[in-house]
């Protein structure tokens, strides 16, 4: 992940206000440990930069995002198309803790992150995503 | 000569290898920048170092699930092309200068391959690999591996089902240390390769088989595959391999070859390790002496690590051995050509690797054969009847691309890279005897160094 030194405080800036205004329990994570995560996590079928799509879609403003609604990318299943869900840190944090319990027959070939302080972090990775 | 190296190979497929010139010996390398477009991750995603074979777990799961995962978008070409160009210096002169080249500081377009490699299907996909070897001047398929899978679910545990139609017994392993796929990934044809190995490692092109194989709760790994041998035309028809260049009777199947796996897989995303054992069973007979049948029963274990991290620092260990026995019901009985009824060849192989930024790589190896004394089978060019080879592989390279943010990703594709293979033995020692000059030669006199370019588009 290349962001340069003003422009990711910004956007660390702007990823706390999203979640001061979200209201919700979740810790505030680290970015910076995020972006690690997110490359042993997540970086293998999604991409962190705008537009560009692999097995799963970019997670390029996914904050405030309903799902299945990247219009270029193909590969969503039913289940995800039918979720109605809308992807805040808190749905967030509950389908990467288990995906398959929050969609049953998605496609993602996930089993989850267990650890909370884990998926916080790159949370906040993702809503500092611009 | 050719009626030697016939009885000989077909005492032994495994130690033919070992004695046969090196320029024979084509190392297959594969990179398959075809999957990348298909599933819109970058080459680095399924490869350690950004470029092929090395396998991550996300490449495992892809080859595991038929070639067939996808970014949903229709329109994917599964074709891909590669290229293998490199110099070849040895320590001193080869014994015999090959055809079209010199005895030394050789440069070659070892092989130029076209790829069959993708998704046909929801549930078929492909790695097919045709080869034109610029050194032996032929053309062969290389590489048969048309695969089904399927997701299945029993109770509340998850796993993959498939089925493999191939022509080589390891081509279908999903780890880095097994025959096919185990380092080095290229290695020159006007090299001495690393020994003797066992049948299992030599089948390549002269068997099809069919395999069953599950991934189960994502860290059970079973297979199993029956292999029948193809006839000689047939073999000189589609491969390349000593078979073809050496007009060497391969000998036939007395019945099926049979290949099993067992492994256990852990990943962990930020490191992964497997740990497994392996076995192949063939009784192989003269196609034109029909009857008693030599017996191979090659048995391995091998275990891998990998430490991925977030992909800055990569750090791999990749180990195998392998013991086989033979049992020369031919070979002893019929052709007195072994010393020995019975024998047993034992291989083991290591490598380390590491790569920064999934650009710069360092890689060294160990490679070690040993074998019971045999003077039928070895003594022509072994002073002490012994297979024995041992030495270390030393390989440092560059992979601009592959990148996700890589200039022209992901279609170009390229490694630059140097390695030098240095020996402590061959043949049974230090020194050995050239078969060729009929003269005393050193182990260290094949020590190689190749500096290769290898494209894949």
């Amino acid at each position: 992940m290349i962001m340069e030194p003003m422009r990711r405080r910004g956007a660390l800036v702007a990823g706390c206000l999203l979640l001061a205004v979200a209201g919700h329990a979740l810790a505030a994570g680290d970015a910076r440990r995020g972006a690690d995560l997110f490359a042993e996590e997540c970086g293998d079928c999604h991409s962190a930069v705008p537009g560009k799509n692999k097995k799963g879609p970019t997670l390029t403003g996914v904050n405030g995002r309903k799902a299945a609604s990247v219009a270029d990318f193909a590969g969503y299943s039913d289940s995800m198309r039918q979720s109605g869900i809308v992807w805040t840190s808190d749905r967030i944090d509950a389908y990467i803790a288990a995906p398959k319990k929050i969609v049953p027959g998605g496609k993602m070939k996930y089993d989850g992150l267990a650890d909370a302080a884990a998926r916080a972090d790159v949370i906040a990775y993702l809503l500092a995503l611009k | 000569m050719i009626g030697s190296i016939k009885r000989r190979l077909f005492a032994s497929a495994a130690v033919a290898g070992g004695v046969l010139l090196a320029v024979t010996l084509n190392t297959p390398a594969e990179a398959v920048p075809s999957y990348a477009r298909q599933t819109g991750s970058d080459c680095a995603a399924c490869h350690v170092g950004g470029f092929g074979p090395q396998l991550t777990p996300y490449g495992v799961k892809f080859k595991l699930g038929a070639y067939t995962d996808t970014d949903g978008k229709d329109g994917k070409v599964p074709l891909s092309a590669m290229a293998v160009m490199n110099w070849t210096r040895t320590a001193k002169d080869l014994p015999e200068a090959p055809a079209h080249f010199n005895s030394n500081n050789n440069s070659a377009v070892q092989e130029v391959s076209a790829f069959l490699a993708g998704r046909l299907t929801d549930s078929i996909g492909t790695f097919v690999q045709a080869t034109y070897s610029g050194v032996d001047r032929v053309s062969s398929l290389d590489q048969l591996d048309v695969r089904y899978a399927r997701a299945l679910k029993i109770g509340d545990k998850e796993g993959v089902f498939g089925v493999s139609f191939n022509n080589n017994p390891t081509l279908t392993d999903p780890f880095n240390t097994l025959g096919q796929w185990r380092f080095p990934y290229t290695a020159s044809d006007f090299g001495f390769g690393t020994g003797a190995s066992p049948l299992v490692e030599n089948l390549a092109g002269s068997v099809l088989g069919l395999n069953a194989y599950t991934l189960w709760d994502n860290n059970f790994y079973a297979e199993l595959g029956l292999y029948n041998s193809v006839s000689k035309s047939t073999a000189n028809k589609l491969n390349n391999s000593q078979v073809a260049v050496g007009a060497i009777d391969p000998g036939k199947f007395s019945g099926p070859g049979t290949y099993w796996r067992l492994a256990y897989f852990k990943d962990m995303k930020r490191d992964n390790f497997s740990v497994g054992l392996f076995g192949f069973n063939a009784r192989v007979e003269n196609v034109d002496d029909p009857g008693r049948a030599d017996r191979y029963r090659d048995v391995g274990v091998d275990a891998a690590y990998q430490f991925l991290g977030n992909r800055e620092h990569i750090f791999t260990v990749n180990a195998s051995y392998v013991r086989e026995w033979q049992k020369l019901n031919y070979t002893f009985d019929t052709l007195a050509a072994s010393e020995n009824k019975n024998n047993t060849l034992n291989n083991f192989r290591v490598a380390t690797s590491y790569h920064y930024n999934q650009s710069w790589g360092a890689t060294a190896g160990l490679f070690k054969t040993t074998g019971r004394a045999d003077s039928g089978l070895y003594g022509a060019s072994s002073y002490n009847n012994k297979p024995d080879t041992a030495g270390y592989l030393l390989q440092a390279d560059w992979t601009p691309w592959g990148k996700e943010s890589s200039w022209g990703a992901p279609w170009a594709n390229a490694r630059l890279g140097l390695q030098y293979t240095g020996y402590s033995r061959f043949n049974g020692g230090s020194h050995y005897i050239d078969e060729v000059n009929g003269v005393d030669r050193k182990a260290s006199a094949n020590n190689t160094t190749m500096l290769f370019l290898w494209l894949a588009i």
